[in-house]
């Protein structure tokens, strides 16, 4: 479903890192023969992925755990606002009511209050049946030539 | 070896088509001073995520050729893109590093480590990675980067030169994106 809301949205290249959450996702990512998939190392590789892409004519998404977000903040800020490229990034929103791990809590508690604070779009999806907002993401971030963030609980990806 | 005999050569080597993802100060200057015809995309802060902006590029446009001119202070700050690079489907991309051992445009100060890009380049996958010292090495080393598939990288060492502080261009860098956008489309 979240595959099929990427292609729709004309994004055919995916780079990602695994989490937990993400393992059918990014299965389905390496299946696809009409997706490109790249193994990142690091999460910030990705925005340089999705940002030249874009720049080359081709949509693009990153596919990471929210700690990747956060990790990406320099990247995203600096691609995003100072050069204004769109790309779309999908992370697991690991650390809320629904995560059952004490090294998980932090990136709950951060995430989405940095995203606030950096000024970026980002949108959260609570289950399957929201998974559309990820086509009207892709949307916003290409007619606002910035990134734009959603974030998926476990149920939406699980 | 001075940094603009590197650009130079390289240069002289691009195809008219080609792509040029160049990094910022020195290597900028460097290339810059060459006086590039091919469209060339020059990277800003931060650091360290040019060689992954110059992957995607080459992922998107997979009939031209794109050369990454990195900084070594740039690409040692995300080494680990090289094992991205590596097992990407990429034979359009290739990486020449300007090897000095110093952050130049901030002083000259030195690297951390004595880092060998060929070695890491080889260790993470890589099946072309080498290093060149001299003008004449490093033409028949490009020579073979241009000649074979990628995903290639040539570790050029060159002399630790000054560099000094451009003043910003006429245009900001969406203004560049944008024109560099129109002239590949």
């Amino acid at each position: 479903m979240i595959l099929g809301e990427l292609k729709r949205a004309g994004i055919d290249l995916v780079a990602s890192l695994p989490d937990q959450w993400l393992g059918d996702l990014i299965k389905q990512c390496e299946a696809d023969p009409a997706i490109t998939h790249i193994r990142l190392a690091r999460e910030d590789d990705g925005i340089g992925i999705c940002a030249g892409a874009w720049l080359g004519g081709r949509k693009a998404a990153l596919v990471c755990q929210n700690s990747g977000v956060l990790l990406a903040v320099n990247a995203l800020g600096g691609i995003g606002f100072h050069h204004q490229i769109p790309l779309l990034v999908i992370a697991a929103h690991r650390g809320h009511f629904d995560d059952g791990q004490y090294y998980q809590m932090y990136k709950g508690r951060i995430c989405e209050p940095v995203l606030q604070a950096m000024g970026l779009p980002h949108w959260v999806v609570s289950n399957k049946d929201e998974i559309s907002i990820i086509g009207d993401a892709a949307r916003q971030a290409y007619l606002n030539r910035l990134p734009v963030v959603v974030l998926l609980r476990k149920k939406a990806l699980q | 070896m001075k940094r603009l005999a590197l650009a130079k050569m390289v240069k002289q080597r691009l195809r008219k088509d080609d792509l040029v993802v160049c990094g910022l100060g020195a290597t900028e200057a460097a290339f810059k001073e060459a006086a590039p015809v091919n469209p060339t995309y020059y990277a800003s802060d931060p650091m360290g995520i040019w060689a992954s902006l110059a992957l995607g590029l080459a992922l998107a446009r997979p009939k031209q050729r794109v050369t990454l001119l990195a900084g070594d202070g740039d690409l040692l700050m995300n080494l680990q893109v090289l094992a991205t690079i590596a097992t990407a489907p990429v034979p359009n991309y290739r990486i020449v590093v300007f090897h000095n051992g110093a952050y130049s445009s901030t002083g000259g100060q030195p690297l951390a480590g004595k880092p060998s890009f060929s070695r890491v380049a080889a260790g993470v996958g890589f099946e072309w990675a080498h290093e060149a010292r001299t003008e004449e090495e490093t033409g028949g080393r490009l020579d073979e980067l241009y000649g074979r598939p990628g995903p290639a990288l040539l570790d050029v060492w060159l002399e630790d030169e000054p560099c000094g502080t451009a003043p910003p261009g006429p245009l900001s860098q969406v203004e560049v994106r944008t024109l560099f956008m129109r002239d590949i489309s």
